[in-house]
C-alpha cells in the first residue's frame, strides 16, 4: 500500500460504514419503542422508577452491584434462567425504554434480579430482611456495612435499628442509600408480557 | 519495506539504530515508564480483584473497594493506563523506524502523553468515588473524557507525523496496524463522550454503542497494536521472511472492515432486536479468515515458545493467545454454546487475557528489543529477561486455566436448581486461587521489566553518546 490517503479514506469508511450500521441503526430503532398500552388495564408499560427507588437504581449503579448480578431474562429454552424461576419470559428492549444506561450485566456471581421484587415478595422477603442481609452479607456475597451507621441507643431504639446484635448499647441502623437500595431491588420486575415477548412454543419433536 | 531480517542481538550494533531512536528516545522512555506503573497499579487491582472472587470479604469494610469498582478501576488502568501508553511508544516507535526519518513533534507528544495519564488518573480517583458508567470497557466517567480525548489526538500526532514522512513510499504490515490504532483510539473515544457520556441513547440503545465502543476498541486498536509488533519482530527476531506475507494485507483489510461489525455478538441472547447480535456473529465467522491469515503469517513462532530468544517466546505467547481468543470469541456466541458460556468466568477471562495474554507479551517483544537501541545500552540484567517470561508465561497459564475452569464448572452448576444460586460461587475456590496466583505472578515480572527499564533510564554509558543518529 502507498497511497496514504486512500489507506486512511478505507480505514475512515469500513469503520464509519459499521458505525452507521450498528450503532445508529439500532438507535434508530430502539427509540422508536413506546409504552405499550393495555387497553383492558387501562394502563402503560413498563412503569417508570420512581421516587427512593429511581435513587436506589443510582446506589446500585455507583456500588457496581452489576459487577456480579445480570437484569436480563433469556428466553426460555436459552440456558437455566426460567428452571431458576428468575422470569417467565424473556427481557425484550421495551421493558428498558425509561432507563439510562440498564445495569444488564456481564457476570453472574450472585442471582439475577430482573423480577428480584415478586420474588422476595414470594419468599416473604421485606425491607428489614433484605437490609440485614445487605449488613450482613451471605455465602459469596460481601456485607455492604458502610452503608450503615452503629448508634449508641439513647432511651429506646430506633424503630429503624435493624434486629440483630450490635453490642451492648449500640444499634445498627441503614443508611438513606441503604433504604433507596432495598426500594430498588423491591421494584424490580418485568411480569408484564408484551406481544413481542410471548415466549415462543417449543417445536415438536419430530416437527423440525 | 520487505519482511527481510536482521538478527536480533542483545546489544544493538550502530547500524541498527535508526533517526527515530535518538530523536524520540526521551518521549518512548517517558510513555514505556507510564505504561509499567499503570500495568503494576493494574495488575495490584487486578489482584485485588481476583482475590475478592475467592474472598469476598477482602476490603469489604471499604465502599471504595466494592467488588464493581474495582473492577472498573482494573479495567481502566489496565486499558487506559498500560495498553495505550505502551501504545503511543509502540506505534510511534515502529512507523518511526520503518519510516526511516527523525521524529517530529516529539515535544508535542511529551506534553500530550503527561496530560493523558492525568486524564487517566483522574479517570481512576472518580472511579473508586463511584462514577462508574457501567460500559464494559469503557468505564471512563465524563469528567475524564474530554482530557483524554484530546490529548490522544495530540499524543497520535507523533505517529502520523512518521507515516507521513515515510522515505519508502511503499509500506509494510507493521505500519497499518499501528496507523490503524493510532487512528481509532482518538475516533472511539469521541463516541464514548458524544454517545455514551454527554448524549446517551436511552434503554439498551446504549448498551449496543457501549458494546459496539468497547469490544470495537480490542478488535481494532488493542488487537492491531500487538500485531504491529509482531510482525515488526518476526523477520527481525528470527532472520525469515514473514510466510506468505502477500495474505497480510487480506488480514488486515479483514480485520478493518468486519472487525468492528463483529462485537455485538456479546449481546447474543439479550434484549436486543434480533439483527445485532446475528450481524455479529456473522462477521466473527467471517473474521476466521483473519485468524487463519495471522496463524499462516506468525503461526511459526509459536514453535519457538521453548526456544532461546526471549523476545519470541513472548511474541509466541502472544500469537497463541491471538489465535485462541479469536476462536473463543466466536464460539462464546453460538447458540448452543450461550447457554453454558454466557455470564461466567469465561467472558471474563477472554478481555483479561486480550491484554495479559496478547497485548502484553507482544509488548514485552517489542520492549526488550527496542530499548537497547534507543539507549544504546544493553539490558543490565539478562537473568531477569527469562524470569520476567516464565513468571509471565506461567501467570497467563494460570489466569486462562483458573477462570476457564471456575467458568464451566459455574456453568454445570447454573443448570442444577436444586443447588442454591449464592452457594455456586463458594464451590469454585479452587480454581480462583489458581488466577489470583497467576495475577501475582505477573506482579513479579513487572517488577523485574521496571528493574531493568530503571537502569536503561539511569544515566551512564550509552553506545549512541557521540551522535550517530
Amino acid at each position: 500500500m502507498k497511497n496514504g490517503a486512500l489507506f486512511f479514506l478505507g480505514v475512515f469508511g469500513a469503520i464509519a460504514l459499521s458505525w452507521g450500521g450498528v450503532v445508529l441503526a439500532s438507535s434508530h430503532q430502539i427509540s422508536k419503542i413506546q409504552p405499550y398500552y393495555d387497553t383492558l388495564e387501562s394502563q402503560f408499560y413498563p412503569y417508570k422508577q420512581a421516587g427512593i427507588a429511581a435513587e436506589g437504581e443510582q446506589v446500585y449503579k455507583s456500588m457496581g452491584c452489576a459487577a456480579c448480578h445480570t437484569q436480563e431474562v433469556r428466553r426460555p429454552g436459552l440456558g437455566y434462567d426460567d428452571l431458576r424461576g428468575w422470569g417467565k419470559r424473556q427481557s425484550v428492549a421495551r421493558d428498558y425504554i425509561y432507563e439510562s444506561t440498564p445495569p444488564l450485566g456481564e457476570l453472574r456471581r450472585g442471582p439475577d434480579l430482573t423480577n428480584f421484587g415478586p420474588r422476595a415478595v414470594k419468599l416473604g422477603l421485606d425491607e428489614t430482611h433484605l437490609l440485614t442481609q445487605l449488613y450482613l452479607g451471605s455465602a459469596g456475597m460481601p456485607p455492604y456495612r458502610f452503608l450503615f451507621e452503629r448508634q449508641k441507643v439513647i432511651g429506646e431504639p430506633l424503630s429503624t435499628a435493624l434486629p440483630i446484635n450490635a453490642g451492648p448499647g449500640y444499634q445498627i441502623i441503614p443508611s438513606y442509600h441503604a433504604k433507596a437500595l432495598v426500594a430498588y431491588l423491591l421494584s424490580l420486575k418485568q411480569d408484564y408480557v408484551y406481544p413481542e415477548a410471548q415466549p415462543l412454543e417449543p417445536a415438536k419433536e419430530g416437527t423440525n | 519495506m520487505t519482511a527481510t531480517a536482521s538478527t536480533a542481538s542483545p546489544v544493538p550494533a550502530t547500524a541498527d539504530v535508526r533517526p527515530v531512536d535518538t530523536t524520540a528516545r526521551g518521549a518512548l522512555l517517558l510513555q514505556l515508564t507510564f505504561a509499567l506503573l499503570w500495568l503494576l497499579a493494574g495488575g495490584t487491582f487486578a489482584l485485588i480483584h481476583s482475590i475478592q472472587l475467592h474472598t469476598p470479604l477482602f476490603f469489604a469494610d471499604f465502599s471504595w473497594f466494592t467488588f464493581g469498582r474495582v473492577q472498573a478501576v482494573m479495567e481502566t488502568s489496565l486499558l487506559y493506563g498500560w495498553v495505550a501508553n505502551a501504545g503511543f511508544a509502540a506505534s510511534l516507535w515502529l512507523l518511526g523506524r520503518l519510516g526511516g526519518a527523525p521524529a517530529r513533534g516529539v515535544g508535542l507528544t511529551v506534553v500530550a502523553t503527561v496530560f493523558w495519564n492525568i486524564g487517566v488518573a483522574l479517570a481512576v480517583i472518580l472511579l473508586i468515588a463511584g462514577n462508574l458508567t457501567g460500559n464494559a470497557l469503557v468505564q471512563l466517567p465524563l469528567g475524564s473524557l474530554p482530557l483524554l480525548l484530546i490529548s490522544s489526538a495530540i499524543a497520535a500526532s507523533s505517529a502520523v507525523y512518521a507515516w507521513a514522512d515515510r522515505r519508502n513510499r511503499e509500506t509494510y504490515a507493521t505500519q497499518w496496524y499501528a496507523a490503524l490504532a493510532s487512528f481509532v483510539l482518538p475516533w472511539f473515544l469521541s463516541v464514548a463522550l458524544t454517545m455514551l457520556a454527554l448524549a446517551p441513547d436511552h434503554g439498551v440503545a446504549e448498551t449496543v454503542a457501549a458494546t459496539w465502543t468497547g469490544q470495537g476498541l480490542l478488535l481494532l486498536w488493542l488487537a492491531p497494536l500487538a500485531l504491529a509488533a509482531l510482525y515488526y519482530l518476526y523477520p527481525k527476531a528470527t532472520g525469515r521472511e514473514v510466510p506468505c506475507y502477500s495474505l497480510a494485507k487480506a488480514g488486515f483489510w479483514l480485520l478493518v472492515v468486519f472487525g468492528p461489525w463483529a462485537g455485538t455478538r456479546e449481546l447474543v441472547g439479550g434484549p436486543f432486536p434480533a439483527w445485532i447480535p446475528a450481524l455479529g456473529v456473522a462477521a466473527s465467522i467471517v473474521l476466521l479468515v483473519h485468524y487463519a491469515i495471522i496463524a499462516v503469517n506468525l503461526g511459526p513462532v509459536i514453535g519457538q515458545f521453548f526456544g532461546r530468544s526471549n523476545a519470541l517466546r513472548f511474541g509466541a505467547l502472544s500469537v497463541f493467545f491471538y489465535l485462541v481468543l479469536g476462536v473463543a470469541g466466536l464460539v462464546c456466541s453460538l447458540f448452543p454454546l450461550v447457554p453454558w458460556l454466557q455470564f461466567t468466568y469465561v467472558s471474563e477471562a477472554r478481555t483479561l487475557l486480550m491484554i495479559l495474554g496478547v497485548f502484553a507479551p507482544a509488548m514485552f517483544a517489542a520492549i526488550y528489543f527496542l530499548v537497547p537501541r534507543a539507549t544504546g545500552k544493553p539490558w543490565a540484567a539478562q537473568g531477569l529477561i527469562t524470569q520476567h517470561f516464565r513468571f509471565w508465561a506461567l501467570g497467563v497459564l494460570l489466569i486462562a486455566v483458573g477462570f476457564v475452569g471456575a467458568g464451566l464448572q459455574q456453568s454445570t452448576l447454573f443448570f442444577a436448581p436444586n443447588i442454591q444460586f449464592t452457594q455456586i460461587d463458594p464451590t469454585l475456590k479452587v480454581w480462583l486461587l489458581l488466577t489470583s496466583a497467576g495475577l501475582g505472578l505477573q506482579l513479579i515480572g513487572t517488577v523485574f521489566l521496571l528493574v531493568n527499564l530503571g537502569y536503561q533510564i539511569a544515566p551512564g554509558a550509552s553506545t549512541l553518546e557521540g551522535g550517530n543518529s
